[in-house]
């Protein structure tokens, strides 16, 4: 089994988490750039963070066999913060670097004028750099976000199939599905999509335009989510053609869009040498 | 490549047109500078418009460029050399000629009809022949107007147009007419232009309609191969590509016939060897847009390695490209050559590039201190040192170039060579080694081999060496 992990926040997690998503098939990913848990400070904190995403963290992900790329954006929840709105005028640059297969996560979190700024000039800025988008939609007043979120996307003049709608669940999957984005679900241990509930939305919307990922970050969450939907399809009678293409082809497909996405096997080429910038992953051995 | 490489017809008098043309296509070349001639495509023959069909269709098959060329010795006179001209007697058969010969070359689907001016006579004042020149270029233009293919006007030495400045100023004159440019002959620039032939390029911009390309000395008007004079061959390359050039380059040897494809072979060798390595379309593009707008090389600079590749300049011996860098370097060296030609303020640009970039940018900015360094010192320094402070063997390697031999104190600068012999970087790396290299480094490499020594460990081959011949 192969698996794409479109959604992942590994910068918060350990290596046993990168070696468990390896066994498991995970041989791909997306980080998108979202907040840190507590406020950042300044649009530099935001640098230093993407420069991550685009450095350590691909290297770190190499280590394990696993291609990473990320998506960046300033996040809704810190659209609202003067001192962090900055970044959107260093996004530019960060946005044709390697790797960088979308624009996200963007949308929004309270619906505030300040993230409608913020949402709208960045979905400027995909059509600008050619990405992708990856759309966060709300935890609170979820399906008035998801329609709100809807609406921007068709004003923005961006295609539905480059846009991809993410946590979504019974009530907001209607909607996208007929607005022609690509629908996302984030399958947590407690909140938003469990995997059972994951393979019913899969037998009634099918597999088209459907991606399912881990979303796992700092909070309680499961990078082996992608695996364990994948049994559980396969459990409920899909069969591992579907499997590859909600786990896999679908994704590849989605950011493939950037003409970005490498998905070489890392092993061998100067990705997976033994440090990155002077620096290992290893403990004890030089340097 | 933007532009393409061809050899003239005048260098391949003693072969039959037809064979001339397969023993230039094979060796490479992709286009050709046909000279209309008595035994190549005759303009007066009787079946002309039949040979010209198969000329034609040989070009196709071969899928050679062509340009038309109009210097034949004695086509029409058989006495008097390249009479008659258009500034003699009898200016109306060269008229007629040229009429002749823009209707083959519409024919051919060439790109041009390339042409001189004449030798002025003896006894008719400058300006006489001037008046000349430019009732002729004007009868020539009025009779070739429905037929679409331009005329490029070739300043020759001791002609009336001699100099690009000349030939300027006769397209000038004329109102600049839509269907003339200029035929620039390289070499030419060597032996009479006051500025070298990348500069004459430059200034003749986008009227440049024909290039020959060969040899010569300073004052001397012989056609020499590539080597035996002086023309800087990889500027004179780098400029056609950096204004953008998209025709014909051909070589321009009329007095090596008698070796013509060993001639030939030597010259494409010779020009391979000096293109810019780095020639792809994306970059070309990219230098025009930084030149445009120079704030545009904050986002062109990212993405250079995706789009023009990453490949190690010496693949066999430097595989990882820590001694001489990679494509992707020299792609990024050139738009920050062109951003050091417009940017009002380089050294802070160079700063952010590097500050904002990732490895390769920062190994691309590092690198291409060697070219825009000088303008911008004090930021160059502060960077080298930024990257001395890394473990990144690469981005170390990069720093240590030329701007470093020129720019770097000594003490970081010896620090930096024991960095190196640390890390385990080729001190091949280290530019101006012999020169910079002093009693005090050799202490420090002395005393880091006593301690390798005295932990039972290696000395690295590299710290013997540099130790053995400096003393």
């Amino acid at each position: 089994m192969r698996i794409f992990d479109p959604h992942i926040h590994m910068t918060s997690r350990t290596t046993d988490d990168y070696e468990a998503m390896s066994r498991a098939g995970v041989r791909a990913l997306v980080e998108p750039a979202f907040w840190l848990g507590q406020p950042r400070t300044s649009v530099a904190s935001f640098t230093d963070y993407f420069d991550g995403l685009i450095g350590w963290e691909r290297f770190r992900a190499a280590q394990f066999g696993i291609r990473h790329h990320c998506a960046l954006a300033l996040n809704p929840k810190e659209a609202n913060d003067p001192r962090c709105t900055g970044v959107l005028d260093v996004l530019p640059r960060y946005l044709e670097k390697d790797g960088v297969v979308a624009v996200g996560e963007v949308g929004y979190d309270s619906m505030t004028p300040e993230e409608d700024e913020a949402f709208a000039r960045q979905l400027q800025l995909a059509v600008e750099h050619d990405l992708p988008v990856l759309v966060h939609t709300p935890h609170r007043d979820k399906a008035a976000g998801t329609t709100r979120t809807l609406d921007v996307v068709r004003e923005s003049g961006l295609p539905p199939e480059r846009v991809l709608v993410d946590h979504l669940n019974e009530v907001t999957v209607r909607a996208v599905a007929d607005s022609g984005c690509w629908m996302g679900f984030s399958i947590y241990p407690d909140t938003k999509m469990d995997e059972t509930r994951m393979v019913a939305v899969l037998a009634e919307y099918g597999t088209d335009r459907v991606l399912v990922n881990s979303a796992a970050d700092w909070g309680r969450s499961d990078p082996l989510k992608t695996y364990k939907t994948a049994l559980a399809m396969l459990d409920a009678g899909f069969g591992e053609a579907d499997v590859d293409k909600v786990l896999w082809r679908n994704p590849v497909e989605f950011y493939g869009q950037s003409g970005r996405l490498n998905l070489d096997d890392p092993s061998g080429t100067s990705d997976t040498s033994d440090t990155f910038a002077g620096n290992s992953v290893l403990r004890g051995a030089r340097p | 490549m933007t532009f393409r490489l061809g050899y003239g017809t005048n260098g391949f008098a003693n072969h039959r047109l037809g064979d001339a043309l397969a023993v230039i296509a094979d060796l490479g070349y992709t286009g050709v500078a046909l000279t209309l001639d008595h035994a190549h495509l005759d303009p007066f023959a009787a079946d002309v418009a039949r040979q010209t069909e198969k000329v034609a269709a040989r070009l196709r098959e071969l899928d050679l460029a062509v340009v038309v060329e109009t210097g034949a010795r004695y086509l029409l006179d058989p006495r008097r050399k390249h009479h008659p001209t258009l500034v003699g007697e009898d200016r109306e058969v060269r008229v007629d000629f040229l009429l002749r010969a823009v209707r083959i070359a519409a024919d051919l689907g060439a790109d041009c009809v390339s042409f001189w001016s004449g030798v002025p006579p003896p006894g008719v004042e400058p300006d006489e022949a001037w008046r000349r020149l430019r009732a002729g270029v004007e009868a020539v233009l009025d009779g070739a107007a429905g037929h679409g293919v331009p005329f490029g006007l070739e300043p020759e030495p001791g002609m009336v147009v001699e100099h690009v400045a000349q030939a300027l100023r006769l397209h000038a004159e004329l109102g600049s007419p839509e269907l003339l440019g200029i035929t620039l002959d390289v070499g030419h620039c060597v032996a009479v232009e006051p500025e070298d032939a990348a500069a004459c390029i430059r200034r003749v911009g986008n009227l440049l309609l024909n290039v020959q390309l060969d040899d010569m000395l300073p004052g001397v008007h012989e056609h020499l191969e590539f080597g035996e004079g002086t023309l800087d061959l990889p500027a004179t390359l780098g400029a056609l590509a950096e204004i953008g050039y998209t025709g014909l380059a051909a070589v321009e040897l009329p007095r090596h016939s008698h070796a013509a494809p060993e001639v030939a072979r030597r010259a494409i060798e010779a020009l391979k060897a000096a293109l810019p390595p780095v020639d792809h379309p994306w970059l070309v593009k990219a230098e025009q847009t930084v030149r445009a707008d120079p704030a545009s090389i904050r986002t062109l600079f990212p993405a250079v390695g995706r789009t023009v590749g990453r490949t190690p300049l010496h693949e066999h011996t430097d595989p990882l490209g820590v001694v001489h860098g990679t494509v992707d370097d020299l792609a990024r060296t050139r738009l920050l050559v062109a951003l050091a030609g417009v940017s009002e303020d380089l050294g802070a640009e160079l700063v952010s590039l590097y500050r904002f970039g990732d490895d390769a940018e920062r190994r691309g900015v590092l690198r291409a201190l060697a070219e825009v360094g000088d303008k911008a010192v004090t930021q160059g320094v502060e960077l080298v040192k930024d990257a001395l402070r890394t473990n990144d063997t690469r981005l170390v390697a990069a720093a240590l170039g030329p701007f470093a031999a020129d720019h770097l104190d000594q003490h970081t600068w010896r620090h930096g060579v024991l960095k190196c012999l640390f890390l385990g970087i080729p001190l091949a790396a280290v530019a101006g080694l012999d020169r910079r290299a002093d009693a005090e480094l050799l202490r420090m490499v002395g005393a880091y081999a006593d301690e390798r020594r005295a932990a039972g460990r290696d000395v690295p081959a590299e710290a013997a060496e540099l130790l053995r011949s400096e003393t």
